[in-house]
């Protein structure tokens, strides 16, 4: 089993590359014909995926969220996935390469640095914080997916005031689906960090004796959370619309990688594993 | 095939000679009437206004082309058409034409959207004409596939190729539901009312225009379903809409760029799209400066134009493609033609003979061995037959090479002489 982890785990990154490529060659030329089959290659890469995260399960006996790198594979994988579903649902195409090259970025980085980890602390072992885990990064997953969909959306805003009419512009979808992509990534982000909270509230108290409200990691998760929460119900009211509502999920998603980094890396937290 | 086809398009004369050459309906019907009598046997019109085409198959050998344009020139009483405003196609390169004109790679506007039909309606006016036979009819099957494969398998239709259009596409880069959104048509000229026309085809959920002349406005609201607001009080509306589109003839603007932030002001400062398409500018262009404001003019809607005019001709191998495809196997059918008689021929030839020898020396034979006598000759035909009948019947249906075909038709007639009756007999 050790060897299929190590196989895939170098495999992958080249999956994703493959994925990205076809998603690129497919904006590029816009050929009928790929249609399709970039859309099957997305899903084989995301099967493969799945066998990688339950073989490094199997293999280590924890599910794969003991160190960052570990994080970053399942956070490549939540991407894509929801990536996918996203593509089934609403049927637009011409998005995935500005979605996968983050899963391929962040594979790239997890495979380069993975760690194996035989023995873990016994908290890690969890189901309970496996699935608070799982929500999590979804639901970074959505709203990094609401953030790229903004992106594009000021790309194309630009390109339009400019009358720039070149592969932007043909390629992606109109303006009110950009928003709309970029409004119910966000929301499905938000739903998913309300019920990782929601299990981090209840299951924490009890699995750490020094636990803390005001805990730096979860004061700043709770701030990403309230912003969504804000810039949601303003969108829903009609308070924002158009730009502003892009631009606050690029904000928040802005906010929400800055509060990571500091709390992981430079903030004292029981919430640190590794 | 002896198909002939002469056409006069915007390839050979200028409008004034095209529209004088141009066939109504009814017209159509008469020239019919009369090449039916007098030059072909089958055959079909096409009249649009970019060309006027006739094909058929002629009655007799000698017909020529001059004699058709000659027949078209007189009944349409034009002095000044010459035959250099006129292109000759016969067989081969007549369908190729026809191809051509209905994928819409021969059209002014390549890709030209309408052509498939107007071909379709002279095909159709042949059929009720009873001037399509049984080739012409196959024609009309082949031609339409490459028509309706052309629009499928390529994008030579896809994009704008107006300025009306085009303005049109840009609104839906911002809208995704037309039906929820509201626009103003300022100035209903020939620009204006396509534009119009345009939004009122993509659905548009409240159409208005507005013109100085009230009566104009008033007969193109009945025909596209439009709201009519007064010239003079237009601009108190402005906020009620999500796009405007100006083309009037007006020297100076008629939008200025405060009036625009007010209007938008007053929107909430949500979308707004607008296109002018006017020469001069109706809207003051400092307008683009407006968040959320999305302005174009003529200059940027034609880079759109001869953006998408340049994809269509880069299909064009590909629409070319297809038609050799169709032709190869329009004439791999028609060669077919005359091999099912051509293996008939052949068999009856062998037949007679073994027929003739059998009856000579039957009376040489037992009664018994008679019926042997005949079993055994069959069977040698049969044997000496099944390999230039079945190489016959693959070389008509693989249709790859209609000249292989004719060329092994016409030396299996000519050796066993089966266009002369009396061959064997001497």
């Amino acid at each position: 089993m050790k060897n299929a982890v190590d196989v895939s785990n170098i495999l992958l990154p080249l999956f994703y590359l493959a994925s990205f490529a076809i998603y690129l060659y497919d904006f590029q030329r816009d050929e009928r014909r790929l249609s399709n089959i970039k859309r099957l290659f997305l899903f084989l890469t995301l099967v493969f995926h799945t066998f990688y995260l339950i073989a490094r399960t199997v293999a280590f006996n924890h599910p794969p969220i003991t160190n960052v790198f570990e994080i970053f594979t399942v956070l490549a994988f939540s991407v894509s996935f929801s990536y996918f579903i996203l593509e089934l649902v609403t049927d637009i195409r011409g998005t995935g390469l500005f979605i996968i090259v983050i899963s391929l970025i962040f594979q790239v980085i997890s495979s380069i640095f993975i760690v194996d980890l035989f023995e873990v602390k016994e908290v890690l072992r969890s189901n309970l914080l496996g699935i608070h885990v799982l929500h999590a990064l979804l639901g970074y997953a959505g709203i990094t997916i609401s953030a790229v969909y903004g992106f594009l959306y000021l790309m194309l805003y630009k390109d339009l005031k400019l009358n720039k009419f070149g592969l932007i512009f043909e390629r992606l979808p109109n303006l009110e689906i950009l928003e709309k992509l970029s409004f119910y990534s966000a929301i499905i982000g938000f739903v998913l960090l309300s019920v990782a909270i929601a299990i981090g509230v209840i299951w924490l108290p009890r699995a750490f004796p020094n636990f803390s409200y005001f805990d730096p990691k979860l004061v700043a998760t709770f701030l990403v959370w309230l912003l969504y929460g804000i810039g949601i119900t303003a969108k829903i009211t009609g308070k924002l619309q158009g730009k502003k509502v892009v631009i606050f999920s690029i904000v928040g998603f802005g906010l929400a990688i800055f509060s990571t980094i500091v709390t992981n890396f430079l903030a004292k937290s029981f919430h640190t594993f590794y | 095939m002896n198909l002939l086809a002469i056409s006069i398009n915007h390839h050979t004369a200028p409008v004034s000679l095209r529209e004088a050459v141009h066939l109504s309906t009814e017209e159509t019907r008469v020239f019919i009437d009369e090449l039916k009598e007098k030059y072909f046997s089958e055959g079909f019109i096409i009249s649009t206004c970019n060309r006027t085409e006739l094909y058929g198959i002629p009655k007799e050998a000698g017909t020529s082309y001059l004699e058709l344009e000659k027949f078209l020139v007189e009944k349409k009483a034009i002095t000044n058409l010459t035959d250099e405003h006129f292109q000759k196609f016969f067989a081969c390169s007549a369908l190729n034409h026809l191809f051509k004109v209905i994928a819409g790679i021969d059209s002014m506007l390549i890709g030209d959207n309408q052509i498939l039909g107007q071909v379709k309606e002279s095909f159709q006016l042949a059929q009720e004409k009873q001037f399509a036979g049984f080739l012409v009819n196959r024609v009309f099957d082949s031609a339409i596939r490459v028509g309706k494969r052309a629009k499928t398998e390529t994008t030579i239709s896809d994009g704008a190729i107006t300025v009306s259009y085009a303005a049109v596409q840009l609104i839906e880069k911002i809208f995704s539901n037309l039906s929820k959104k509201s626009a103003l048509v300022i100035g209903m000229g020939e620009t204006g009312k396509i534009a119009a026309q345009h939004l009122h085809d993509k659905h548009i959920g409240k159409l208005s225009i507005t013109n100085r002349t009230i009566e104009k406005a008033e007969q193109i609201a009945t025909e596209i379903d439009a709201q009519i607001l007064p010239f003079e009080r237009f601009k108190e509306h402005l906020a009620d809409f999500d796009i405007i589109i100006s083309a009037t003839s007006s020297p100076n603007l008629i939008l200025t760029k405060e009036e625009i932030k007010t209007m938008m002001k007053k929107r909430g400062n949500t979308a707004t799209v607008l296109m002018d398409i006017a020469l001069p500018r109706d809207i003051d262009p400092e307008a683009r400066n407006i968040d959320n404001v999305f302005y174009n003019d003529i200059d940027s809607l034609n880079i759109i134009v001869e953006h998408n005019m340049k994809k269509r001709k880069d299909e064009i191998p590909k629409v070319q493609n297809i038609i050799m495809e169709e032709l190869i196997n329009f004439f791999g059918w028609y060669n077919s033609l005359e091999v099912a008689p051509t293996i008939k021929s052949l068999r009856d030839y062998y037949e007679e003979i073994r027929l003739a020898e059998v009856e000579g020396y039957k009376n040489k034979f037992t009664k018994e061995d008679q019926e042997k006598l005949e079993l055994v000759t069959k069977r040698i035909i049969n044997k000496l037959l099944h390999h230039p009948t079945t190489e016959l019947r693959k070389v008509a249906e693989q249709g790859t090479n209609s000249t292989e075909t004719a060329t092994k038709i016409a030396l299996v007639r000519d050796l066993f002489g089966i266009d002369n009756n009396n061959n064997f007999k001497e």
